[in-house]
């Protein structure tokens, strides 16, 4: 009997260990997702947002870009290279044309080609209102690049893929 | 009294292993031919009108294509955004042709083709281009809009997941 409880103890401590390794030292395809989950959540607007939820998250949505982020979206015209300021700023005028944003990420494919950078393939699709009152649902395939810098994994170029050319 | 105890053993059958067994192997089918075979799909848009109509449904047959190639004026699914979100487009020109539009008539290798699933009145100009090797051209039927707002053009044979049953 008392055999029996030391194994039931053993391998809940076993059980608890792995839960909390997992938990204080996560995977780095678990450090990449949310990234995706603090972008989604931050782009996303709830009507009726107040004036400092607005400022906390168009002012943290530049933390999650690298110094310099490269853009390739064609079917918005927009294409460059930008600061984390500069798209802190982007997305404040973006999101004061809608009364409401919803931002979601699906099917994410995570590899690694080299030591230190990720190439993430994933569904986004953004839905909302704008202030005119015009449905906004919009789905694309997007490529991101992420570089490793100290433990982050800050966005490094984000690219809407193209499926069909004109 | 026989037929009641039949009824209650049909939509309360005991879990005995043959029924488990049973069960296992419905949904194993039911996961295999709905998931890979035959996709069920909910079409939104207005692009395939009138041959496809917005909400209505239909199954995408996913081995259409497996011993052969898409033919043209066929209509095909395109994969758009991960596995869940595609473009239903009609084939227009395979690879190699040149595919122009002139005032809403479709030319292929300078010829006129006929289409006689287009209903609505076109008036689309397209300067000639080449199809490149392993792509179709692609078009939605409703091209009573304009050209810039129609979503369609070079898509590459991966990208094509079926056809859809009706």
């Amino acid at each position: 009997m008392v055999r029996f409880k030391n194994i039931i103890v053993g391998a809940l401590v076993v059980v608890i260990g792995i839960g909390v390794t997992i938990y204080f030292f996560p995977s780095e395809e678990k450090k990449i997702k949310k990234q995706f989950r603090l972008l989604a959540e931050w782009v996303s607007k709830d009507p009726g947002e107040n004036t400092f939820t607005m400022a906390y998250k168009v002012r943290n949505i530049g933390t999650l870009f690298d110094g310099t982020c490269e853009f390739k979206i064609p079917v918005y015209s927009f294409s460059g290279s930008y600061t984390p300021e500069e798209i802190s700023g982007y997305a404040a005028r973006g999101r004061l044309f809608c009364s409401q944003l919803y931002l979601k990420f699906y099917d994410l494919v995570i590899v690694f080609p080299e030591k230190g950078v990720a190439k993430v393939t994933l569904t986004a699709k953004l839905t909302g209102k704008s202030n005119v009152g015009e449905y906004i649902d919009e789905t694309h395939e997007l490529e991101f690049v992420l570089k490793k810098i100290e433990k982050r994994w800050p966005f490094s170029k984000l690219e809407v893929v193209e499926v069909l050319k004109k | 009294m026989a037929v009641n105890k039949k009824v209650r053993q049909f939509f309360f059958p005991s879990f005995t292993p043959q029924f488990l067994i049973r069960v296992s192997v419905i949904a194993l089918f039911a996961y295999l031919f709905f998931g890979h075979i035959f996709t069920p799909l909910l079409i939104q848009g207005h692009s395939m009108e009138p041959t496809y109509r917005d909400g209505g449904v239909n199954f995408c047959w996913k081995w259409r294509y497996l011993f052969s190639k898409p033919k043209r004026h066929e209509v095909v699914g395109v994969r758009f955004a991960g596995s869940k979100v595609m473009l239903l487009k009609r084939v227009i020109a395979l690879e190699g042709e040149r595919v122009e539009f002139r005032h809403g008539k479709l030319f292929v290798d300078e010829k006129e083709m006929d289409e006689p699933y287009v209903r609505y009145p076109c008036s689309w100009n397209l300067p000639p281009r080449q199809v490149e090797k392993d792509c179709v051209y692609v078009v939605g039927d409703n091209r009573n809009m304009p050209i810039e707002n129609h979503v369609f053009g070079q898509a590459s044979m991966k990208r094509i997941v079926g056809v859809p049953l009706w």
